[in-house]
Order: C-alpha cells, then sequence, then structure tokens
C-alpha cells in the first residue's frame, strides 16, 4: 500500500527505504508485525545509489545469510541481474563469491512491487524529522508536515541521507544522494536525544554513455554459465548475460589526477572525514600508491535497458572539466561522455558502540539502528543489519530476546561483533579474512547454518524448511557413499599420477586432494556417483563438506575455544568505575563499549589480556557462570 | 624448593587456588596478603612482603619506630623499628618500607619487612599480621597482582617462578632475559612477520584480482622458510632451557651392591643413602642436588637393576627405569671387584650405549697385583672411570669428567632467547606445525584460505604464549605453578 496511508497503528516505523530499511521492515512484518516505512520517495525504495552490482567477496556470504532467514535481496538480485558470475573460483570454496551485476531500474521496481503487495507494510512519503519519546522509550516519529506517526519501534536506516553533502570539486549540495532532499532534522533530533554523532565520506564514480565507449580496447569479462543464482528460492530464468570489460588508467591518467590533487576536495581540506581505505577514489589510489602506474578500472551496465555504464575503480570528487578530462586518458575511453558526475558525500553516522549486538541503541529502548548510520557501508552490510533490526524489533515488542549470532555461525555475527567492539574510522566493508572461521562459514552452507533460526522465528516458510531438510540428508548421505566408494587409479588417467603407490582410492580421498579443483573432480564424481549425479547441488555440497572435513573439524576446536569465553556473560549493568585493578584507559572502553560476554571484552580494542584477566576474577567472585 | 612448610602454618581457613570463590570475601585486590619472599630456614635476614590496599594501615598497626626516629612512613623510604604483635609486646627488631600503589612490584600498595631470619621470628610476623585481617598469599599470588595490574605479560609471570625456582647463576640469567621483556620481543618479532605473510595471502583471498606474481610467491616461500627456521630454533632451545631451568639431572645406576649408594653420598658429602655389604639396599630413589661449578645438578641414587630379586626391590628397579630414562646423563656404576663383571657390562652395554652415558668402575682398592694391572687394561676397553669410594681415589677425575660431560650438554647461553617452559615448547611445535603445513600448501598452489587457516593459528600460538590473547586455562595453569611468595 503505498500513498493514502489509513492505517496508522504500527509496531515497527522504519525511517528510510534502502537496503536496510526494506530488509527491515519485510523481516518484521514476516514476524506477524506491522511495519511502515518512512521514506522520501516511495518509488525508490532500495536503490542502487553506487554500484550496480549485488554480492562480491565477502558481500555475498551475506546475501546467503539474508536469505537464508527470508530475506528479500537475493531474490532481488537474482529476478532483476544481468550478469551472473563467482569470484574466488580458482581458490577453494570457502571464499567463493558470487556477484550479480543488476539492472538498477529493474531491481527499484522489483523492491517496489513486492513492498506493495506486502499486506503487513506500507510505505509512507514523507520525511522523518523527529524521533518522538515517552518516559524513556521510542514512542514514534514525527514527520516535515508536523504529522506524528506513533509506534514501540522504530528502526532507523538512513544511509547517507543524515546530514548528506556532496562534494564536486569546490561546488557543495546538500543531498542524500545526487538529486535527492538531505535529512538534516533527523540528526539533529538524535544530537538532541544525546546521540554522538560522526562524520564519515564515500564516493561515486562518474556514470559514462556506453554508446561513447571504444570496447574493442577493453578486456571482456562475461557471465558464468549456468548463472549462479544467489538463492534457492528463486526460479531458474534463462537469461542472455551482459559482459563487463575491464581496463585500465595510463601515464595520463596520472599525471592529470596528480597535477590536480589540490582541486578536489578529499585534499583541498574541504573534506575531513575518512573514507574507506578499501574503495579509494582516483585521487587517494594516485596519492597513496605513488609507485603504481596503472590502475584497473573495470566498466559494469548499469541495466538492460540502458547504454549507461558504471566505471568501477574511477571514484572522484574532481570538479565535473577535470572529470571529463580525466576519464577520458582512460584506454576506450577516449571519447568518452559522461552523463553524471562522480562526486563524494559525507554523512552522519553514530559510532557503534551506542548500539547493543541486537542493534537496539542502549540510550534509547526501542530505537534501532541499521546501515550506513552504523558505520558501514555497502549494500549487503546495510541489508543484512536492516533484517537483523527488523528481527529484533520484534522480538522486543513481543518482550522475547534478541536474535544475535556470534562469529562462529555467520558473517552477520562477525560484523555485528566488529561494529559492538571497535571503533569506525573508515566505512565499514565486509572481507573474508575478518571471518577467523571462515572455513565453516561460506555461501554453499548458509541454510546449514540458518534454517533453524528461520524456522523459529517464522522468518521461511515452513515447507521450505522441510524440503531443505531433505536436501540436507541427500547430502549426508552423498557424503557417506564419497567416502565408501574406491575407484581404480587406473581410471583416473592423468589424476591418477599422484596415487603411484595404491591401486584403488575412494572418492572422498580424490576430494581432498590439494590441486584437485571441484570442477576437475566433478565430472568423475558424476561416473561414480551412485546415483546423485540428477543433483548436482547435493553433489557439490557433499564435495565440499569433504574437502574440508579436516579444517573443519580442527576449525571447530578453535570454536569450542572461542565459545567458552562466549559463555561467561557479562551483565549489562556492571559498573566498571568499582572494578579495582583496572587500568583507566580499560574502565573507559569497556564502559563505552559494555561487552556482553568476557570474549567480547578481549575484542574491544584498548582491552588488554591482564585488563580480561582482572574482569574475570570480578566475574567470578560476582557468582558469574563459568563454563 | 618449596617454602609449603611455611605456607601450612600460615594458612588462616582453607581457600580454593584463588580464593575467589567466595563471594562474601572482598575482591582480591581489596585483600591484603602476606607471605615470607625469601627461603625459610636459617639465615640472616628474612623478607616479608605485605601486598593491597590495607598494607600501610597494617604495617603502622605493628610497627613501632625507633624512639627519636619516629619518620613518617614516605615511599621508598626504609624505617628502622620494632615489629610488635596486637598487644603491642615486640616480635623482632625490623626494617620496613613501603611502596604505594602504582609504583611495586605488584602494582598494588605493599609494604616490605626485613626481620632477623629463622623461622620463629617470621612465624610471629606473619601470623600476628594475618590476625590483623591479612591473609596468608597463595603460591604465585603476588605475580598473579603484577600480571593483573599489567605490569608484567604472562611469559615475564613465567620468568618470576622460573627466576624463584633458580638455583643457580645460569638458571638466573635465561629467566631474567625472559623477565625483562627480551623473550616477549623477540616472540614480537616472530608474530610481525608472521603476520606480513598472512596479510599477504589475505590479500590475495579479498583482493583476487591483485594475483600473486610467481616472483612474489617465491619470496613467499623463503621468507616462510626463515620464519619455520626461527621458530624451530627457538623450540629447540627448550632441552637446554629445562636443563638450565631444572638442573642437569644425573641418574647413578648400576647393579646391585655397585657401589651406587657410596657414590651418592661421596658427591653430596654427607651420608644421605644407607650404605650396607647387602645387594638390593637402595629401593627406592633419592634425589639431591648438588653445585657442580657454578652449574645445578641433581643427582639421583637409584636400586640397583638385576633380574632376580624381592617384589618392593622389582619395584625399585622400575622407578629406576623411569627415571634413567628421563635423566639427562647415566653414571653407571661397575664393582670391578667381581670377577664377571666384564662379561655383565658387555651385556648391560647393549642398551647403555644409546644413551649419554658416564662408566665408573668401582673398588679399585680391592683389585689388587695382577688383578689391578688386567683390570685397568679391561677398563680402558670400556673407558671406564676408574674409583674406588671407599679411600676416595679416582673420584676428584669422575667430578671432572662429569662436569665436562654437563659443558658439553649445556646449551650456549650467549646465543639469546630461550625456551624455558614446557607450556611454551608445546605452543612453539604447534606453531611450527601449522607453518609447515602452510609452507607446503604454498608450495602446493594450494587454495590460499587454507593456508591463512594454518598461519591464523600458528599466530593464535603464540598469542597464547606472550598472553596476547587471554583464555582461563592459561592463566590457572600459569599460577598454580607458582611458588608462594613472589
Ligand atoms: N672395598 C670397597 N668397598 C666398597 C666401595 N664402594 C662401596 N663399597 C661397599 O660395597 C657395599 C655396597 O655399597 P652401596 O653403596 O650400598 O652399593 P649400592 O650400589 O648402592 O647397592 P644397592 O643399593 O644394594 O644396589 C657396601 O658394603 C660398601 O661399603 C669401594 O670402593 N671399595
Ligand atoms: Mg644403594
Amino acid at each position: 500500500m503505498i500513498g493514502l496511508v489509513r492505517n496508522r497503528d504500527f509496531d515497527i516505523l522504519v525511517v528510510g527505504g534502502g537496503h536496510a530499511g526494506v530488509e527491515a521492515a519485510l523481516a518484521s512484518a514476516r514476524m506477524g508485525r506491522k511495519a511502515a516505512i518512512v521514506t522520501m520517495d516511495a518509488d525508490k525504495l532500495a536503490l542502487m545509489s553506487c554500484n550496480p552490482a549485488i554480492g562480491g567477496i565477502g558481500k555475498s556470504q551475506l546475501v546467503k545469510e539474508i536469505d537464508a532467514l527470508g530475506g528479500l535481496m537475493a531474490e532481488a538480485a537474482d529476478a532483476t541481474g544481468i550478469q551472473f558470475r563467482r569470484l574466488n573460483l580458482s581458490r577453494g570454496p570457502a571464499v567463493w563469491s558470487t556477484r550479480a551485476q543488476a539492472d538498477r531500474i529493474a531491481y527499484t521496481r522489483f523492491v517496489v512491487d513486492y513492498v506493495s503487495r506486502h499486506r503487513r507494510v506500507d510505505v509512507i512519503e514523507a520525511e522523518a524529522t523527529r524521533i518522538l519519546t515517552e518516559r524513556g522509550h521510542v514512542a514514534g516519529v514525527e514527520l516535515d508536515s508536523g504529522e506524528v506517526i506513533l509506534a514501540p519501534a522504530v528502526i532507523v536506516a538512513s544511509g547517507t541521507f543524515l546530514g548528506g553533502l556532496i562534494h564536486i570539486g569546490q561546488k557543495k549540495i546538500k543531498a542524500g544522494r545526487m538529486g535527492e532532499k538531505a535529512a538534516c532534522r533527523l540528526s539533529d533530533s538524535l544530537r538532541e536525544l544525546g546521540f554522538e554523532v560522526g562524520r564519515l565520506k564515500t564516493g561515486t564514480p562518474p556514470r559514462l554513455d556506453g554508446d561513447s565507449i571504444d570496447w574493442s580496447l577493453c578486456a571482456r569479462q562475461p557471465g558464468e554459465e549456468p548463472p549462479p543464482f544467489f538463492s534457492a528460492r528463486s526460479p531458474r530464468r534463462s537469461l542472455k548475460q551482459a559482459t563487463c570489460h575491464l581496463t585500465y588508467t595510463t601515464d595520463e591518467t596520472k599525471a592529470i589526477v596528480t597535477a590536480n590533487f589540490t582541486r578536489s576536495p578529499i585534499f583541498s581540506g574541504q573534506i575531513n572525514s575518512r573514507g574507506p581505505r578499501y574503495c579509494p577514489s582516483i585521487e587517494t589510489k594516485f596519492h597513496r600508491f605513488v609507485d603504481k602506474e596503472r590502475h584497473q578500472i573495470f566498466l559494469e551496465p548499469e541495466g538492460a535497458g540502458t547504454s549507461e555504464i558504471y566505471p568501477n575503480g574511477f571514484s572522484t570528487a574532481l570538479p565535473e572539466d577535470l572529470q571529463w578530462e580525466a576519464i577520458r586518458t582512460v584506454v576506450g575511453l577516449e571519447r568518452a561522455r559522461i552523463t553524471k558526475p562522480g562526486y563524494a558525500i559525507e554523512y552522519d553516522f553514530c559510532p557503534a558502540y551506542q548500539i547493543k549486538p541486537s542493534l537496539v541503541t542502549r540510550r534509547l529502548p526501542g530505537l534501532f539502528f541499521a546501515g550506513q548510520i552504523n558505520g558501514t557501508s555497502g549494500y549487503e552490510e546495510a541489508a543484512a543489519q536492516g533484517l537483523i533490526a527488523g528481527v529484533n524489533a520484534a522480538l522486543q515488542i513481543a518482550d522475547e530476546p534478541p536474535l544475535v549470532f556470534d562469529r562462529s555461525e555467520a558473517y552477520i555475527g562477525v560484523m555485528v561483533d566488529d561494529l559492538c567492539t571497535r571503533s569506525t574510522t573508515e566505512p565499514y566493508r565486509m572481507f573474508t579474512s575478518r571471518a577467523e572461521y571462515r572455513l565453516s562459514l561460506r555461501e554453499d552452507n548458509a541454510r546449514d547454518r540458518l534454517n533453524d533460526y528461520a524456522r523459529k522465528y517464522g522468518l521461511v516458510p515452513a515447507e521450505e524448511c522441510a524440503e531443505f531438510a531433505r536436501l540436507r540428508e541427500r547430502t549426508e548421505a552423498a557424503v557417506a557413499h564419497f567416502a565408501s566408494t574406491r575407484i581404480r587409479i587406473a581410471e583416473l588417467g592423468e589424476l591418477g599420477r599422484r596415487f603411484k603407490r595404491h591401486t584403488t582410492v575412494s572418492l572422498a580421498n580424490l576430494l581432498k586432494q590439494p590441486n584437485i579443483s571441484l570442477d576437475m573432480a566433478l565430472p568423475l564424481l558424476a561416473r561414480f556417483d551412485g546415483g546423485f549425479s540428477d543433483d548436482r547441488q547435493v553433489v557439490e555440497r557433499a564435495a565440499i563438506i569433504i574437502r574440508y572435513s579436516g579444517y573443519v573439524d580442527k576449525q571447530q576446536r578453535e570454536i569450542d575455544k572461542f565459545k567458552k569465553m562466549e559463555r561467561v556473560r557479562i551483565p549489562d549493568d556492571l559498573d566498571y568505575d568499582s572494578l579495582t585493578g583496572l587500568k583507566k584507559e580499560a574502565i573507559e572502553k569497556l564502559a563505552q563499549y559494555r561487552p556482553g560476554s568476557l570474549g567480547q571484552a578481549g575484542r574491544i580494542e584498548g582491552v588488554t589480556p591482564g585488563d580480561v584477566a582482572v574482569l574475570s576474577v570480578h566475574l567470578r567472585k560476582r557468582g558469574v557462570a563459568f563454563p | 624448593m618449596s617454602y609449603s612448610s611455611v605456607r601450612k602454618t600460615r594458612t588462616s581457613r582453607p581457600r580454593d587456588c584463588h580464593g575467589l570463590q567466595e563471594t562474601s570475601s572482598p575482591p582480591p585486590s581489596d585483600d591484603t596478603i602476606v607471605a615470607l619472599i625469601t627461603p625459610p630456614g636459617e639465615g640472616g635476614v628474612a623478607a616479608v612482603r605485605l601486598a593491597g590496599a590495607r598494607s600501610l594501615t597494617l604495617l603502622n598497626r605493628h610497627f613501632k619506630p625507633h624512639r627519636g626516629r619516629a619518620v613518617r612512613p614516605q615511599p621508598f623510604l626504609m624505617r628502622h623499628g620494632w615489629f610488635t604483635d596486637a598487644d603491642g609486646s615486640a616480635i623482632d627488631e625490623v626494617l620496613a618500607v613501603y611502596m604505594p600503589a602504582g609504583s611495586s612490584y605488584t602494582g598494588q600498595e605493599q609494604v616490605e619487612i626485613f626481620c632477623h631470619g629463622g623461622d620463629q621470628s617470621v612465624r610471629l610476623i606473619i601470623d600476628a599480621l594475618i590476625h590483623s585481617g591479612a591473609h596468608a598469599a597463595q603460591p604465585g599470588e603476588f605475580t598473579r597482582l603484577a600480571f593483573l595490574s599489567g605490569r608484567i605479560d604472562l611469559s615475564q609471570a613465567e620468568a618470576v617462578a622460573a627466576i624463584i625456582a633458580a638455583n643457580t647463576n645460569n638458571s638466573h640469567t635465561a629467566a631474567r632475559e625472559q623477565l625483562l621483556g627480551g623473550y616477549s620481543e623477540h616472540i614480537g618479532t616472530l608474530r610481525e612477520h608472521l603476520v606480513d605473510v598472512m596479510a599477504e595471502i589475505e590479500a590475495s583471498i579479498d583482493y583476487p584480482e591483485e594475483e600473486i606474481p610467481t616472483a612474489e610467491r617465491k619470496a613467499l616461500l623463503k621468507g616462510m622458510s626463515e620464519l619455520i627456521g626461527e621458530v624451530k630454533d627457538l623450540a629447540d632451545t627448550y632441552r637446554g632451557g629445562r636443563i638450565i631451568r631444572d638442573g642437569f639431572k644425573v641418574a647413578i645406576a648400576g647393579r646391585p651392591n655397585a657401589g651406587k649408594s657410596s657414590l651418592f653420598n661421596l658427591l653430596l658429602r654427607q651420608q644421605r643413602a644407607l650404605v650396607t655389604p647387602q645387594p638390593g639396599t637402595t629401593r627406592d630413589y633419592l634425589s639431591e642436588w648438588i653445585d657442580l661449578y657454578g652449574y645445578a645438578v641433581n643427582i639421583i641414587d637409584t636400586a640397583g637393576l638385576r633380574t632376580k630379586g624381592g617384589h618392593v626391590e622389582k619395584i625399585g628397579q622400575d622407578a629406576a627405569m623411569r627415571v634413567i630414562s628421563t635423566c639427562d646423563l647415566i653414571v653407571w656404576m661397575v664393582d670391578i671387584s667381581r670377577k664377571r663383571w666384564e662379561h655383565e657390562l658387555g651385556r648391560d652395554m647393549k642398551w647403555l650405549a644409546e644413551r649419554r652415558n658416564i662408566l665408573v668402575g668401582n673398588k679399585i682398592d680391592l683389585t689388587p697385583g695382577l688383578a689391578r694391572k688386567r683390570a685397568r687394561i679391561a677398563a680402558g676397553r670400556f673407558n671406564l672411570v676408574p674409583v674406588s669410594c671407599l679411600t676416595g681415589r679416582g673420584v676428584k677425575r669422575f667430578k671432572d669428567e662429569l662436569s665436562a660431560a654437563i659443558r658439553q650438554n649445556l646449551p650456549d647461553l650467549t646465543s639469546g632467547v630461550i625456551v624455558t617452559e614446557a607450556r611454551h615448547r608445546q605452543k612453539l611445535k604447534l606453531a611450527l606445525g601449522h607453518l609447515r603445513k602452510a609452507r607446503t600448501n604454498i608450495r602446493l598452489g594450494e587454495s590460499p584460505e587454507l593456508t591463512a587457516f594454518d598461519l591464523r593459528i600458528a599466530v593464535n600460538a603464540l598469542d597464547e604464549l606472550t598472553g596476547r590473547v587471554y583464555t582461563e586455562d592459561i592463566l590457572d595453569k600459569i599460577f598454580s605453578r607458582f611458588c608462594i611468595g613472589k
């Protein structure tokens, strides 16, 4: 229901209709709550304001987890993607990462349609200007019209809109995204409530007219066949995949950018906030990596029905005339036309020590933060937080304990734990290296890890859970079959050479060999698979389990050690000042981050093992259970 | 060295290992703990330490400055006076010094009282303090406080324990090196290298566009090999490190009645072991320390080994075999006045030859004339050191041979850092195993996430070693090992 909203009797209000906001509203609605999204433009739900892609390394794992928890992102990407492939295929399955090039317009349309069909989600087209409170609890929001909407839970998922300020050269524009109004009053409202508000920066490259690009000079990057969709829920549609291209900057690019550092607000002092190190502007790249002569630029299509191109890697805040000059020095872009200039954007965020792992704010019960307001960047990071905030808002209303994943269960758990233990000095992006239990947190087992939660909270329909249970059983049967089936070395051909001293080898053993990739092994498995071959998914799942089994067992021991410390819970109201033996810095940090467990306390920066030891002594004394 | 006899008389009430389970008692750092910190027994001066918030209060209650010298307690000012009991009657003439919180070993407020040596005066002083509310310190509690106050890291804490236990000058050096942080620093450098390698591997996963060129892979492998070499070298210092910490362990072994206990007594310069003409006299083994040219040597007298004998003797022999298998050197004694000793020794050499040993031919006083000459030739064949425990002949030469053998097997102390703790060696070995696995994986071009996995465990192992990551069991293990008083 978009437009005129009659029923204003909502359980959960979501401020912001981006990737976080949409997942938040849908998740709480799946749990039977009535949600409303307050957004300035109801036609721009889940807009991809930066690059038109979903997934990628570390992020795809989040997308699969969102999917396993009933979220929409994976399905939306599958339905509107124009190119699919998996990155890191030459590495092991734990770091395989699906990435989809999506059609920007189609993606948003898909989400708008989906939301409008959902009977428990309303969209209110307005600007939320104030968070309302009543007796120390959130009470609702006030709109720019002066209208008041009441709700027992409010989720702020405002993206870059909070105090958004766009920079193009010396030009400054107050905006949340290009051409869209910033939300400055909401920022003030948060400050009034006592929240610490900080400033972050991100950027986006100019968009190009694809018809003005000389494609013959660029390397083609085709999609993967068959397209690797994200969601098991998605129908397998046939698709003529779009092509991405790879090109490079030249000496001239370097010369132009280097000569004009002072004209970029990033170096002129106009922007003081920190941008992401992993996604630097082209200015920053040439500035920081002086020795590097050229940088890669990926040319990505913005959609099926448009020739607009997103030059990934050329984010810039240079003045528009220089953007034209610089982009035309890139190979293949000699006559490129810019359709929209690139820009840097500064926005407000609330340092995440102010939230608990449930994403509820410490300061104001009932108020949740999700997405960029917590200092993250990326659609996937935002969507995952939105989903968790939505679930936990619903649980809070039902007076139930929140859903919190630990670092060994999900990338979502890693992300939230990182947010709750570290200060944000740059926008937070997910990487696989952030997950210390990476071998156990894979794309392929996201549902194995999370399905029980999804079922428990009703996030995924029961019949889907039942179907997954069958898939699990068949996978186990396949694992057993591969372990017990031996094949003759002679039949292995070239591969058999490494088994010189044997006459037979089990399929499982074969799969564990270094240098035998799954791709090499799969055709073999198909020949000896005892009836599993018709289900490639089962074969692949089983093969991955076998391949990692030794490592995962070892990792499990590390996880057990980790869990032991996580299970020592710290009371939320612990008075750290009263604890003798703690260093001053440690007291400050602990009182600020308020760790939920001894393990988490140890991960807070500035807290030493000695401090944790002192804390542990005090906890024992208070009778806290030590497993 | 054990202080347990002192501790038992001081402990006012039973407590668990850390004294923390009683929810009613104040936190440990509010506790004021007391213990003797010098070795117990006769000695010129003994030192008693108080640590905790009430240390100064307790001192003021029991300390009467000498008349005319009523100086107020000032930090680090040594004061002269009388220690009195609760009724005000003097116990001993003492020196006392007070250190404020933050600038003492434990990080807590601390007082040290120097009284006259001897059990009597020390016992009365500690009893009086306990009577006034101090608690007897648990083993390692002072060090635990120092660790908790962030003054020292884990490996340093262990070093303190080692220093307390150190009997000789050399063990002191290794322990002090560890205490000064040289050890943590060394491991810190190893860790840094390891993290560099890890960063490279991780980058290749999270930024796959940036392929690692073959040249860099070679450099990576070279770096890994260096790292493995360093960790291995460090782990290998353990055998020497253990000798430095525990002393050199020498077992005196041989057939019954060879004169083992006689030699043992000679080395100890006292009649410690029972000596009789009856074979099978020594049943259980005896262990004592001697100082041999500055090295602590642990000498063990064992039961004679033979096939016949009663049940008790048999048990003694089993114990002897166990000792022999863990010692650093065997002194094998042969009674060369026996007719068939060459034959017997020939048989014994079958297993002896595999171990570090010194052969001693005893009772040369019983082989006069021609027999002695013959014996000497035979002794030369087996390279026996001829001695007589009865007359003392040849014992000096034996001692020289023994100390030479020890010196040969001691680690080089000038080479820097030495692993003296079994826990450290175990962690280093763990790291080593995973580093080797990682190197193999890099070499085979195996998937980088597996290499990263092994590297991460290796880093964790090093971190657990220096206490960079906190795990409950490590602490419990370490602190429970401590001697009281430090
Ligand atoms: N004449 C002579 N008698 C010796 C000498 N050394 C030891 N004895 C005697 O040999 C006997 C056994 O000596 P121990 O020292 O008890 O021998 P042991 O090897 O400890 O014997 P077990 O403990 O029974 O195995 C005693 O009567 C000693 O006095 C020696 O050098 N010369
Ligand atoms: Mg004896």
